[in-house]
């Protein structure tokens, strides 16, 4: 038997850390100046011991690929996970935030507070406006969360999971349609920024939000490992779950909330990137199988290795110019979930 | 002396009308109780009241005749009471043992593992119901009846002193339920278990029960031994059919209901 234990999750985790490693350290080093690996270790070292190198590659890497590399992989662990926890609570493969319009409504809420917030001016100074932002957008995926559910409905036929997809497709629409009406109607000066940020894009420079949310990304999927198990059971039917002894209703309530706020949280930074959230957990399954407590941890490092990948091909593929970082994942995805549609519809 | 192991006392339940009204008995250690009752008579609601799965509007459950289930965590529940769902979930992904090793879950610890000493319980209890060579398995691939099995291993998996069995031979053929019910049998002698068992084979239950219940439209009928509960007037009033019953030398009950012509053709 492969038997699962904490050293088995503690080594895949380590030699997936690895390879994001890698795949970092060759992202950096790609782009429209191409760094050689071994100046970059070197630029890095010198960071990491105190003593920087002058060097002009230093402020292409600090300042512009590391941040971005960094920023890739924190939300594409955020969204995987947000997928991997969203697939086991609806027991179904094809559940993710962007497909279930957690990421639109996220979305929707970090425009309404720009948009409020440029009508209150002020506002936007304040210190709070750091975990504001971040807020909004939670407050958006869980709203979209809740009205997703209401629009399904609920029933005992089992078939409440395929409708909360179908739900979540239409509320998506719906929800793009009022931030581009929202966006259009305020004047925004930076259109093309914008365009780019609602498909998901990872170009912009982030402020000091991304403190709040990192600490939520890696606090709340710690939160989500907390519940895996109990995830597992869940799957195999709520009254099965019960009888194993979980507690089904706050575990459901509690990775809800945790999954929509680390989606509210990175969408907030880097709009809605689509399909990430299908197609880690996807590849993390066929390599590690089913069992939610070393999908979890995996699927986080996957997210970041995929997101990274995708984010490297867009800013290199039509160079100098950028393609947004979600037109790529979206390539990926959509026939991705072409192929689990059906093969679900044969099972 | 005997050992009262769970107890119902005064349990009532409605959804939008009532389904299971002021019902109060209890079930001794080493002993199976069959419930017997026309749909709808709310045996399936009183199995997940005993269960803790649903919480009763009124009344209580309690463990060991003192102990009230609405007092316990779900997963201290799950280390005494097992249960066999009605059409019990199932995880098309998964192998039989790895659906069977989840009856451990109760007894791991919040980021726990299952250790080689879980595996080697599963492996019993999968022996106990004869699935062994499925354990790799997919649960997809076994049949009905193994399935039924399967569920029957994930409850002795997690290591209880109840069972509750809830509609348990539905959908299988009249040897395939003796063989269970001769497993559950056996198995609740040498575990010395207390095992409830719902279900519409009035002469399986017959056959295999120390004590019968019959429920009818929510309340208890009748409580007592196969012999005191089966017989012509009791389950008349339960079905609204005549039944001829013979006691055979074994001591068994024999049941027959008496479909007439005049009964089909009368609506």
């Amino acid at each position: 038997m492969n038997r699962l234990s904490s050293a088995r999750i503690f080594w895949v985790s380590m030699a997936l850390l690895g390879a994001w490693f890698i795949v970092a350290l060759a992202s950096l080093n790609i782009g429209s100046v191409s760094i050689p690996v071994r100046t970059s270790l070197k630029l890095l070292t010198g960071h990491l011991t105190g003593n920087p190198i002058a060097d002009p590659l230093d402020s292409v890497i600090f300042s512009v690929r590391l941040p971005r590399v960094l920023l890739g992989s924190l939300v594409g662990a955020a969204l995987a996970t947000a997928g991997a926890a969203f697939q086991s609570l609806l027991r179904n493969p094809l559940a993710d935030p962007y497909v279930l319009g957690v990421s639109t409504g996220a979305s929707m809420g970090t425009i309404l507070y720009s948009v409020l917030a440029s009508w209150l001016g002020y506002m936007a100074n304040m210190g709070g406006a750091v975990y504001a932002r971040p807020l909004a957008a939670f407050l958006g995926a869980a709203f979209t969360v809740g009205a997703v559910y209401v629009i399904a409905g609920s029933d005992r036929s089992g078939e409440t999971s395929q409708r909360l997809l179908l739900a979540g497709i239409v509320l998506a629409s719906f929800l793009s349609s009022i931030n581009v009406f929202l966006l259009t109607s305020t004047n925004q000066a930076d259109l093309r920024g914008i365009f780019y940020w609602l498909i998901g894009d990872l170009s912009r420079p982030v402020d000091a939000s991304i403190y709040p949310v990192t600490f939520l990304v890696f606090a709340g999927s710690l939160l989500l490992y907390r519940f895996s198990h109990s995830l597992n059971l869940i799957g195999m039917g709520e009254i099965d779950a019960m009888i194993l002894g979980v507690e089904v209703g706050r575990v459901k309530t509690v990775v809800y909330i945790i999954a929509s706020l680390i989606t509210g949280a990175v969408v907030s930074v880097s709009g809605p990137i689509a399909y990430i959230g299908l197609i880690c957990p996807h590849l993390a399954r066929m390599m590690f199988g089913n069992d939610n407590r070393i999908l979890f941890p995996t699927v986080f490092v996957f997210g970041a290795i995929f997101t990274l990948v995708a984010d490297t091909l867009a800013r290199t593929v039509l160079s100098p110019a950028e393609l947004p970082v979600g037109i790529v994942t979206a390539l990926c995805g959509a026939p991705l979930f072409v192929y689990l549609l059906r093969r679900k519809a044969r099972a | 002396m005997t050992s009262v192991m769970l107890e119902a006392r005064n349990l009532s339940f409605s959804y939008q009308r009532p389904i299971v009204r002021d019902i109060s008995f209890s079930l001794e250690a080493g002993t199976i109780t069959g419930i017997i009752g026309p749909n709808g008579s709310g045996k399936t609601t009183a199995l997940r009241l005993l269960s803790g799965i649903i919480s009763p509007l009124s009344g209580d459950v309690l463990l060991w005749g003192d102990r009230p289930l609405s007092k316990m965590k779900r997963k201290e529940i799950a280390r005494h009471i097992a249960m066999v769902p009605q059409n019990g979930g199932v995880y098309q992904y998964q192998t039989v043992f790895q659906f069977a090793i989840q009856g451990r879950s109760p007894h791991l610890s919040l980021l726990g593992f299952e250790s080689p000493a879980d595996e080697e319980i599963t492996m019993e209890a999968l022996e106990m119901t004869q699935l062994t060579r499925y354990i790799r398995s997919r649960v997809s691939e076994i049949s009905g009846g193994e399935k039924q099995r399967l569920l029957l291993a994930r409850a002795l998996v997690q290591q209880t002193e109840i069972l509750l069995l809830d509609e348990f031979t539905a959908n299988l053929d009249i040897n395939y339920q003796v063989e269970l019910l001769r497993l559950v049998r056996r198995i609740t002698r040498e575990r010395n278990l207390t095992t409830l068992v719902v279900s519409h084979e009035i002469n399986l239950l017959g056959a295999f029960s120390d004590r019968i219940i019959l429920m009818s439209q929510g309340e208890i009928r009748h409580h007592g031994s196969v012999q005191e509960a089966l017989t012509q007037e009791h389950l008349s009033q339960m079905f609204s059919l005549n039944f001829s019953t013979r006691l055979l030398p074994d001591g068994n009950v024999e049941v027959l209901p008496i479909i007439t012509k005049d009964a089909l053709n009368n609506n």
